[in-house]
């Protein structure tokens, strides 16, 4: 049997994690510009929410993951409104603002570990569990099929309202000049309060469908951040078709690398991957200058 | 007394992690997130020279400070292309690949096992085995690196740095080579965080790759930034801090584990709350 279907059904699975925290971060970074490394950590609020409300008050499971998904969201808003809006009111630089998300990525994540203890757990038993597919002699579960699912539609969604409703032609103008959005009677702090609860909302599902598919534990958030990141760059920061591509290019060279190099660096190939972008291509594929 | 001592020890580590970090941060403006890197990679190096070549400790910590100085040599050479937030995220992703690689080369680094029984500095048959010695001997360095550190901040060349933290075009203008003079500070950094990386091996007896992870380069932002960037006694006040505060959590009887917790949700606090209402820190002058 070959292991090249195999291959690509995990590059699929892998790019649609990543696609769904970096659509949310470059949307983030499209209007604020900076990197919002807090983002990472809402993905853990997200998949703790669902464990604290699925297993611990046993309430059913669409219900947790829908209170999993709007505590993730409320984070996400609470930080904007509470640390990052008064940050750029002050008009903080840039590296003000990343230093700031740091410390809150750090003291939730640790907060997380302090609530629910730091070892691996797993949100499995709340979800009835179906047999695995063969799809052309590859195996695939039913939550990484919702996986898939949920990141295209994730970005149909998104690319929907940026492009057709009149919200996301302002989210547009925010990103282009904030100031000049201003001047025309934008009211850009509104339209960043709600751009961060579309992107944390995404972070929030991505930490759910990847606590459904392995397990989560605090420190998820980190490698997520880091593969979320990584294909946002590589896709162009702020442009949402950009971190969707570049996280399918990403799921595709980790997961074929791993046949040349053994899995343990998938890593430090991603981070290669970064650098090598940052030097030839900052902007990214789909990125403007 | 002895915990006492202990602390003191690694605060005085600590302390040359940050005035290290501080010359690239705070001086020169770009920030770092891969110091823990060469702290490890100057402890890996120490270790190695130590039980592999069997050499003095005195001989093995300078020649892992120019293997360290070396690799950073390399890695600046990348990272001097970026500016502001971007070099911050290359900084983060050299320090991600380093620590996979200190997980992964099981023949060198023994992988996430770590390696253990590393000698204790000696000299002229005086081994430092008390911790009161090896306290002296932390000093006695830490000394050394904050002289250092000071005559360089305080020399033409110091003050380079600073006009290129302060407008990089503008002194660019005047003829003076910026990259070098990155690359520079950056190399001597390196450097230095590799001297505290041997005392750490030697001290604790024992390296793995997690006290070398990317969450170790935020805590030594986090110190520099407390104390203040771009002032030296400030990183030196906020190691004090950081490495002492945690610790008063433990008095309180709170299990090892839950302290270390404690220790991350604490300093992830304070940088929050120093971003908002005292970016310069306790007594710097620069804010980020």
């Amino acid at each position: 049997m070959s292991i090249v279907p195999q291959i690509i059904i995990n590059s699929i699975i892998a790019g649609s994690l990543y696609a769904l925290v970096a659509m949310g971060f470059s949307l983030i970074y499209s209007v604020t510009k900076f990197f919002n490394l807090a983002h990472g950590v809402l993905a853990a609020v997200g998949g703790y929410g669902v464990f604290f409300f699925g297993r611990m008050l046993g309430l059913p499971v669409m219900v947790a993951v829908a209170l999993g998904i709007l505590i993730a969201t409320l984070v996400g808003w609470l930080l904007e409104r509470c640390v990052f809006s008064p940050l750029r009111s002050r008009k903080s630089s840039a590296l003000v603002l990343l230093v700031a998300s740091l410390g809150a990525f750090t003291a939730i994540q640790a907060l997380i570990a302090l609530l629910f203890g730091s070892q691996f757990l797993t949100l499995a038993p709340i979800l009835e569990g179906g047999s695995p597919f063969t799809v052309a002699g590859a195996t695939i579960t039913d939550v990484q099929i919702v996986l898939v699912g949920t990141a295209l539609a994730a970005f149909v969604c998104v690319w929907l309202i940026l492009k057709k409703t009149s919200f996301g032609k302002v989210v547009r103008a925010t990103a282009d000049d904030e100031e000049v959005a201003k001047i025309v009677g934008i009211n850009t702090h509104k339209v960043i309060g709600k751009t961060f609860v579309i992107g944390s909302m995404l972070a929030g599902m991505a930490g759910i469908l990847s606590g459904f598919d392995t397990g989560i534990e605090p420190i998820m958030g980190l490698p997520l951040l880091l593969k979320g990141v990584i294909a946002a760059i590589i896709g162009g920061m702020g442009s949402v078709p950009g971190a969707l591509l570049g996280a399918y290019l990403l799921g595709f060279s980790e997961n074929v690398g791993v046949w040349f190099i053994p899995g343990e660096w998938k890593d430090a190939i991603s981070f290669s991957i970064l650098i090598l972008f940052l030097l030839l291509r900052p902007f990214g594929i789909l990125g403007r200058k | 007394m002895e915990y006492l001592i202990h602390i003191a020890i690694f605060s005085a580590i600590f302390g040359i992690l940050a005035i290290s970090l501080d010359l690239i941060v705070g001086y020169t403006g770009m920030l770092s997130v891969a110091h823990a890197a060469f702290y490890g990679i100057g402890a890996y190096a120490t270790t190695l020279l130590l039980k592999m070549l069997g050499l003095n400790f005195f001989f093995a910590l300078p020649l892992a400070v120019v293997i360290t100085m070396l690799v950073a040599l390399l890695i600046g050479v990348v990272l001097s292309k970026f500016k502001t937030d971007y070099y911050a995220l290359a900084s983060l992703g050299f320090g991600v690949i380093v620590y996979v690689v200190f997980q992964n080369w099981l023949q060198v680094t023994r992988g996430p096992f770590g390696i253990p029984g590393i000698p204790r500095p000696d000299m002229f048959g005086f081994t430092f085995v008390e911790n009161v010695a090896f306290l002296l001997l932390a000093l006695v360095v830490l000394a050394c690196v904050y002289a250092l550190a000071r005559f360089m901040v305080r020399s033409s060349f110091g003050r380079i740095l600073t006009a290129i933290r302060e407008d990089e075009t503008a002194i660019s203008v005047f003829g003076y080579r910026t990259t070098s003079y990155k690359l520079i500070i950056f190399t001597i950094a390196a450097g230095m965080a590799a001297i505290a990386g041997g005392l750490y091996a030697s001290y604790i007896t024992f390296i793995a790759p997690s006290a070398f992870s990317v969450n170790e380069s935020i805590f030594i932002l986090a110190i520099v930034i407390l104390g203040g960037a771009g002032s030296l006694r400030g990183p030196l006040m906020g190691a004090v801090v950081l490495v002492l505060l945690p610790e008063l959590l433990r008095f309180v009887g709170l299990p090892s584990d839950i302290a270390a917790q404690m220790r991350q949700l604490l300093y992830g606090v304070i940088l929050v709350l120093l971003m908002l209402y005292r970016p310069q820190g306790l007594v710097g002058t620069y804010k980020l």
